[in-house]
């Protein structure tokens, strides 16, 4: 009984909320959720209510791809402020803007040696778990495309 | 002949100062006042632009200038907070009911990169997506792909305003720096480097602004600079990647906030860029200098690098930028920055600029871009 309350607790959390989709315990199948609108076409990310383009009610939850391309990007070499829950002590890493075939660009750590980075590598979504003290946190990435 | 004008100009030396807030406010406003020749009694309202100050600093700050009860308004709208403020006292004086206004622009920040929970949102925190030149870096490099911009031309640009600002003594730094050694200060974020990035820092500027009639009953008209045009914008859905965007649209064709801002403000003065004398615009980094020339229509996309290769907006160019220094030499204390611009565009229409004096300037532009896609422009003309 015990134990199933201590896993009850620990169920994992995202994020943020309306950022992921997906079945959150099953890390393959989550995926970022996106808002397309049936009224001006674009794709937005997260679960919005009113499209952030042209302000209608129109929009449709969906899950958005987890392939990409990266499009823009830059090296963060000094341990960025406040409650950063990265490597400690601090790892130089790559932060880019990634491309998705629903047509958008989501910003994202990228998951990979720094001096690989280049505009137009491929990648491939990777959630992951963070133990946080209290909870367990889906967090994401992107890293290179295997294969 | 414009409307509104500024009658009075006055700054504290921007860098890190030894003061508290009200202080440093308190002199520049008085230093306005002195300018402009008139008695703090005189002033009707008063807007205060910050970002990291705490509430009602306006008050604050300028109930040491003596008893009042007139509105007095603080304004943040980011890097932009200080064009926010300035149009609003301009809209104040154009409405009537009022003629004669203090517009004070005042911060004091922490030293390091900026508080990112005034920003971001607890996850991009976590994930460590707060550091506000991550956004500007990633910026530059697509502009490298796209455009052939090369790490010299954006080194070229800090070269030019550190250079600048040996003259300026409201700079917080007053160093020239070989571009040898600017290419070789360690990145902070690829492709931007030390020496190419502005520092928080602290710092205030103020203007006296009246109403044409009202200055001509001062007798001020004499020394007086027409705003031509002051506008504040946001940048549109997806028009503009800049903290603390999580992401953007790949197929919405919005134009970015200078764009925006930098036409309406055109047209409000009936005024080109070939028009424009002198130039004082956000250099947060040496890169976003170069984006902005083409955004205000200084030069053709994709060609800002070559425009500081030709040497264009040096001093002596055709089309001087960031006489002052910039925000690379100043610091960016964020409240102040553009009423800082407007000082020192006011001391250059005025030919008082010394040795960073530009010949003969009668028309000048102050621009400032920050979080959220905040941009405004203010055209001034003697």
């Amino acid at each position: 009984m015990s134990t199933v309350t201590q896993n009850a607790a620990r169920d994992p959390v995202a994020i943020r909320d309306g950022l992921l989709c997906g079945p959150l315990s099953q890390l393959a199948q989550v995926r970022l959720a996106g808002s397309k609108c049936t009224n001006c076409g674009e794709t937005s990310l997260g679960t919005v209510k009113i499209c952030p383009n042209c302000g209608r009610d129109s929009v449709q939850n969906i899950a958005l791809g987890n392939r990409g391309v990266l499009w823009s990007f830059t090296i963060v070499r000094h341990r960025p402020p406040g409650n950063y829950k990265g490597p400690d002590p601090f790892v130089p890493f790559g932060m880019g803007l990634v491309e998705l075939p629903e047509g958008l660009r989501v910003l994202s750590p990228i998951q990979c040696d720094i001096d690989k980075l280049k505009i137009g590598l491929a990648l491939q979504f990777k959630p992951y778990v963070r133990h946080d003290d209290d909870r367990d946190v889906v967090a994401f990435g992107f890293e290179p495309t295997q294969g | 002949m414009s409307d509104v004008v500024i009658i009075g100009a006055g700054m504290h030396p921007f860098g890190r100062i030894d003061k508290t807030y009200e202080e440093i406010g308190a002199d520049a406003a008085s230093a306005a006042l002195r300018d402009a020749g008139i008695e703090w009694s005189q002033i009707q309202a008063a807007y205060l632009s910050r970002m990291y100050l705490p509430a009602t600093s306006g008050a604050r700050i300028l109930r040491r200038l003596g008893s009042t009860d007139m509105s007095i308004t603080d304004i943040e709208a980011a890097c932009a907070s200080g064009g926010a403020a300035l149009r609003q006292g301009v809209l104040a004086i154009r409405s009537g009911e009022v003629d004669l206004v203090m517009v004070l622009g005042c911060e004091k920040m922490p030293r390091g990169f900026m508080d990112p929970s005034m920003i971001y949102s607890p996850w991009q925190i976590e994930l460590g997506m707060s550091l506000n030149p991550a956004y500007w870096s990633m910026r530059a490099q697509r502009h490298i792909y796209e455009y052939g911009t090369t790490e010299l031309q954006i080194a070229k640009v800090a070269y030019k305003n550190h250079k600048n600002s040996v003259h300026n003594p409201y700079a917080m730094y007053r160093k020239e720096f070989s571009l040898e050694e600017i290419l070789n200060s360690p990145p902070v974020c690829d492709p931007i480097r030390r020496l190419e990035i502005c520092a928080p820092d602290d710092g205030a500027a103020a203007v006296v602004i009246a109403s044409a009639k009202r200055a001509r009953e001062l007798g001020a008209s004499g020394k007086a600079i027409n705003i031509a045009a002051c506008c504040h914008t946001i940048a549109r859905y997806s028009a503009d990647f800049r903290c603390p965007a999580d992401s953007m649209s790949a197929t919405a064709n919005n134009p970015g906030p200078t764009e925006v801002t930098g036409k309406q403000a055109y047209e409000r003065a009936g005024l080109g860029p070939k028009d424009i004398d002198c130039f004082e615009v956000q250099d947060t980094d040496a890169f976003c200098e170069i984006e902005i020339y083409e955004a205000l229509g200084l030069c053709p996309l994709g060609e800002g690098g070559k425009l500081i290769d030709e040497g264009k907006t040096d001093i002596g160019g055709d089309m001087p930028v960031n006489m002052s220094g910039g925000l690379i030499s100043k610091g960016e204390p964020v409240g102040a920055s553009h009423l800082g611009q407007v000082v020192e565009i006011v001391t250059q229409l005025r030919g008082q600029a010394g040795p960073r004096q530009v010949a003969n300037a009668k028309v000048g532009l102050a621009h400032v871009l920050g979080a959220g896609g905040n941009c405004a422009v203010t055209i001034m003309q003697r």
